[in-house]
């Protein structure tokens, strides 16, 4: 049973672990950083897995654990390893042939995302994940109409930052 | 075109992670052991409930001469009694309320009961200094009610003085040690509160503003 369960989750876990790797990316600046969330992400969703019961696709309960272990879970680490941030986000990156534009965009937008404070992180988030209203005001707690309002200032701020 | 539509689309666009981890990989990592924010709240706790659980063993004997010169002993032992069924009921609320935490739970409802664990613990804490400024008045009002019979106590090493300074010296060591007591622990909160729960308060404060009316 214990086996099975686990196959499952780790063909599951497999399958979605972009989420995880782009809420990394998200949350934190460098490598280290990036891989110790990925960890603790990896083991709030196998500890949480059992109580999965399936009403919802696997990817949207991983959206909700692997997002409120980046909020309320992580430490972020105190090393300060700021130098390498830019070129971290660089080799994050794979070296699969890619719109230069679009990549000197995505830079940007990390990096812009990464000036945000962790709530609106996960708005502008959700957002780029294309997520309807509903499930971003289930996942934080807040109302429809809060998420709405808020959501447009999250993406002011952005703004902003992507072009003072 | 929103400005921002651009960049949605090189979101969209953005290839996959060049580390994709195969399932040998999550496993090991699955298994591994965690240092959430949660786990460490957790372990401060017992150990706050384990310091204030052997902080009686660590009184010495001659101490509790005191009780017994002031006939105290019927108060000391339904006292402790009653302590440890406070005690029993604190440690039971804190680890319902530390099961009671599931990260299926929205943020803000999540960061709340994390909160609740910590505070439990507070509670805990509040409840041993109100304590020990209760017994402290206990024993106060018993000595001073009648110093003169009391001597040996407020003045063990028989110094000369007369009673009035004795009673005085008395009382501002008092003031002194509560005060020191204090800092300590104030202290000792700040940096439990600056190092593992400043980000959920500011998340949590963070959520809040977000439901306030617009």
């Amino acid at each position: 049973m214990q086996k099975d369960l686990e196959e499952k989750f780790l063909s599951d876990f497999e399958k979605n672990q972009n989420i995880a790797h782009k809420i990394c990316r998200v949350y934190t600046t460098n490598q280290n950083a990036h891989n110790d969330l990925f960890q603790e992400i990896t083991i709030q969703l196998w500890k949480n897995y059992p109580k999965f019961r399936g009403d919802s696709k696997f990817s949207t309960w991983m959206y909700r654990v692997a997002l409120n272990t980046a909020i309320s879970l992580y430490r972020k680490s105190t090393r300060r390893v700021k130098t390498q941030d830019i070129s971290d986000v660089a080799y994050k990156i794979s070296s699969t042939p890619y719109d230069d534009t679009e990549e000197a965009q995505l830079k940007a937008l990390y990096k812009a995302i990464h000036k945000l404070n962790d709530i609106d992180k996960a708005l502008i988030f959700l957002y780029l994940e294309d997520k309807p209203y509903k499930e971003i005001s289930e996942a934080l707690g807040i109302t429809s109409v809060n998420a709405r309002v808020k959501m447009n200032r999250a993406k002011e701020k952005l703004k902003n930052i992507l072009n003072p | 075109m929103d400005v921002l539509d651009k960049y949605k689309k090189a979101w969209v666009n953005q290839p996959e992670d060049n580390r994709q981890l195969s399932s040998k990989e999550i496993y090991k990592l699955a298994h591994s052991s965690s240092s959430s924010l949660v786990k460490w709240i957790f372990i401060i706790g017992i150990l706050e409930f384990i310091f204030w659980g052997v902080i009686n063993f660590l009184v010495p004997d001659s101490f509790y001469k005191i009780y017994e010169d002031l006939n105290l002993e019927t108060f000391l032992q339904v006292f402790t009694v009653f302590h440890y069924i406070i005690l029993i009921a604190f440690l039971y609320l804190f680890y319902q309320n530390y099961t009671n935490i599931s990260l299926v739970d929205n943020t803000k409802k999540l960061i709340k009961k994390i909160l609740k664990v910590r505070k439990t613990v507070n509670y805990y804490v509040y409840y041993n200094l109100a304590i020990i400024v209760l017994v402290s008045f206990v024993i106060n009002a018993k000595i001073f009610s009648n110093p003169e019979k009391h001597l040996d106590i407020i003045n063990p090493d028989n110094l000369a003085m007369d009673l009035s300074q004795i009673v005085t010296i008395s009382i501002i060591s008092q003031i002194i040690a509560v005060i020191v007591i204090l800092v300590l622990f104030w202290l000792f909160y700040k940096l439990i509160y600056g190092i593992f729960l400043r980000k959920l308060n500011k998340n949590y404060k963070e959520l809040s503003k977000l439901d306030e009316s617009n």
